[in-house]
């Protein structure tokens, strides 16, 4: 099995020149993919639902709806650290605040163009991400999510008694750009519908992105060395840099919704970077499923909605938060999408 | 010189007397997690919220008219059987999983924070000040130091010798130490392996209830202390190397030293920010920390 996907990888080598032509097909066929899970169906569905939510829901709930899918972002980079190379990264909030700080100065003192911004955080991320993970790789299981958790810690830190970007107070009134999608076509960002489908168009290009890249060999390769890292480097792989990439392409994703996240609230603060979002993070990918992908993009919606709700009726949110992260990890170890598919196994059983 | 001598001695000399007591009381935190780790391969998130739930538990019992020497004694009880129930209920189950380090570390994560907001419907989110038993100030050689801190530090470092003495020199403690070695050989004796779990993660937890305790006079207790200090008691632990019961303790009291040190110089904040650099810097150097794991031969 490994020998024949990892080949595959070898041979017909996924290359920039042969993908982009074929950008359109390429994402028509990650939709209908023959892959056995379940998931096609379910994604356009939920795509679909997410389509036509605005039409039903104020601006309250469509500017939670794009929270829901920032902290998806997250989610999702949680997962293919964990769901795809098996790291239990406990940072990943490093990224987001990372670039939500970045994004929010360079709106403030810099630029208003969003390309630009964006150009600044994909370089700072990459860069930043390339040296932590070139450490953290190194370190094996619980040592990794050590060392993200500290190293989110210290950036927390920095953040938090810094001064000069804002201190514990973070930085707010930060301008919200238009986005120059074409000479002449501008999306206001005001506008809360257009915000939400330009974010709902973003992470889906992510996720198909992501889901397109995990299902070439270079994604066998990598759940290959979550299962057995030496055997992998004996087949002539070095595991080292398939991890340091999964690494920077998920602090690449995580770092998508940081830069979104000041336009949608105006302010950045220091926790951002901190402990609750990492973990949130993780809750909501254990939730959903770890390694579906999709699961967590599910998981953080509704968090973030029963958050919402919660926090209507009772302040007791972290209670909630953390009964449903103990029911899980307790109960239902591979999250809700897990559920479904033991119910759909047993229901095929009945009918056979 | 003269100057220089005066300035070490009015100065940092003080400084270093009140990092040795911090380091101390770090210690016994740190002890309690890295016991916990060594032998379960569990990293306990809870552990900050069981150190808050000591101080607030010390709090309402002296409130209660236990006094401050009740409170000494039955609050690391306490904060034991708490986490007695979590273990129970929670991580025993999860102790078989092969991914067990990953899932007991979100587990762990959920129980503090359910802990934390338990305090605050409890307790509230206000700051609460817990009176200390005895006042005074002890004075040698013009270094002044209160006198109850003086004895938060004996306390500490009596705890911290009954465990290694536990561990070292006892029966007990070879059963201990054997069951971290290796469990499955352990239980062929005919030892239960789990009561080993149990008890040691109790006495774990009893270790950060009684350093709430001893800490409240000190730092009074609020919601986030638990947070605060579990973040630095795992600085402590990863530089100690994890499940290295000599390594916490001397981890404890050197970043806490470092900790105390820089912040004559450096803002305090920034001296913390720094502790957490030294630990950084080790685990890329040493990932595994400066001492062995206790069961390692």
């Amino acid at each position: 099995m490994l020998r024949t996907e990892t080949s595959r990888f070898r041979g017909a080598s996924w290359s920039w020149r042969n993908a982009w032509p074929k950008v359109g097909e390429r994402l028509m066929r990650a939709l209908a993919s023959p892959d056995p899970r379940p998931l096609r169906g379910f994604g356009l569905l939920m795509l679909i639902a997410a389509a036509v939510f605005p039409c039903i829901s104020g601006s309250f709930y469509m500017r939670l709806g794009i929270e829901s899918l920032l902290l998806g972002t997250v989610a999702l980079s949680v997962d293919v650290l964990l769901g795809c190379a098996g790291l239990l990264s406990l940072g990943q909030a490093a990224y987001f605040g990372l670039a939500a700080y970045i994004s929010a100065l360079m709106y403030l003192h810099v630029t208003r163009s969003f390309w630009l911004v964006m150009l600044a955080v994909i370089g700072a991320v990459a860069v930043f991400s390339l040296a932590l993970g070139a450490v953290a790789i190194r370190a094996r299981g619980v040592y990794f999510a050590l060392i993200t958790f500290s190293a989110a810690e210290i950036l927390s830190k920095i953040a938090h008694n810094t001064r000069e970007i804002g201190g514990s107070d973070g930085l707010i009134g930060i301008p919200i750009p238009s986005i120059a999608l074409a000479p002449g076509l501008d999306i206001d960002l005001h506008n809360n519908t257009a915000f939400y489908y330009v974010v709902l168009a973003a992470l889906t290009l992510i996720y198909l992105g992501t889901r397109r890249i995990l299902d070439t060999g270079f994604g066998s390769v990598l759940r290959a060395v979550r299962d057995n890292a030496d055997r992998v480097s004996f087949l002539g792989y070095n595991p080292f840099w398939y991890k340091l990439f999964a690494y920077v392409m998920a602090a690449q994703i995580a770092a998508f919704g940081g830069m979104i996240y000041p336009l949608l609230r105006g302010f950045v603060a220091p926790h951002l970077l901190g402990f609750e979002v990492s973990t949130k993070a993780v809750v909501v990918s254990l939730m959903g499923g770890i390694g579906t992908l999709l699961g967590p993009l599910v998981g953080s919606i509704i968090v973030t909605f029963l958050e919402s709700v919660i926090g209507s009726y009772t302040e007791r949110h972290l209670f909630v938060l953390g009964g449903i992260f103990v029911v899980f990890v307790l109960f239902l170890p591979d999250g809700l999408f897990g559920l479904a598919r033991r119910l759909a196994a047993k229901r095929a059983e009945h009918r056979s | 010189m003269q100057d220089l001598l005066s300035y070490l001695h009015l100065v940092v000399l003080p400084q270093m007397v009140d990092a040795l007591i911090v380091g101390a009381a770090l210690a016994l935190v740190a002890l309690g997690l890295t016991m916990i780790f060594g032998l379960l391969d569990v990293i306990n998130l809870a552990h900050g919220d069981l150190y808050m739930l000591g101080g607030y538990a010390a709090f309402t019992l002296i409130g209660w008219g236990a006094g401050y020497w009740g409170a000494l004694v039955l609050v690391p009880v306490l904060v034991a059987i708490v986490g007695w129930g979590l273990e129970e209920l929670g991580i025993r189950p999860l102790l078989p999983r092969s991914d067990r380090a990953v899932v007991t570390l979100l587990l762990t994560f959920g129980a503090s924070l359910m802990l934390r907001d338990f305090a605050q419907v409890v307790w509230g989110t206000d700051t609460h000040a817990i009176q200390a038993p005895f006042s005074g100030v002890i004075s040698v050689a013009q270094v002044f130091v209160p006198a109850y801190r003086l004895f938060v530090f004996g306390a500490a470092l009596a705890a911290i010798f009954l465990t290694w003495w536990l561990i070292y020199r006892t029966r007990i403690g070879a059963v201990l130490r054997a069951t971290a070695a290796d469990p499955v050989m352990v239980a062929s004796f005919g030892i239960p392996v789990r009561w080993v779990y149990g008890s040691a993660f109790m006495y774990g937890c009893g270790l950060a209830g009684l350093a709430g305790v001893l800490l409240g006079p000190i730092y009074a207790v609020f919601p986030t202390m638990g947070h605060d200090f579990l973040v630095m008691a795992f600085a402590v632990v990863i530089v100690g190397g994890m499940g290295s019961i000599v390594g916490a303790v001397v981890a404890a009291l050197a970043l806490a030293q470092i900790q105390g040190l820089a912040s004559l110089w450096i803002p305090p904040v920034w001296a913390e920010t720094l502790v957490y650099g030294v630990m950084l810097l080790v685990l890329i150097v040493r990932p595994a920390g400066l001492f062995r794991r206790f069961g390692e031969a």
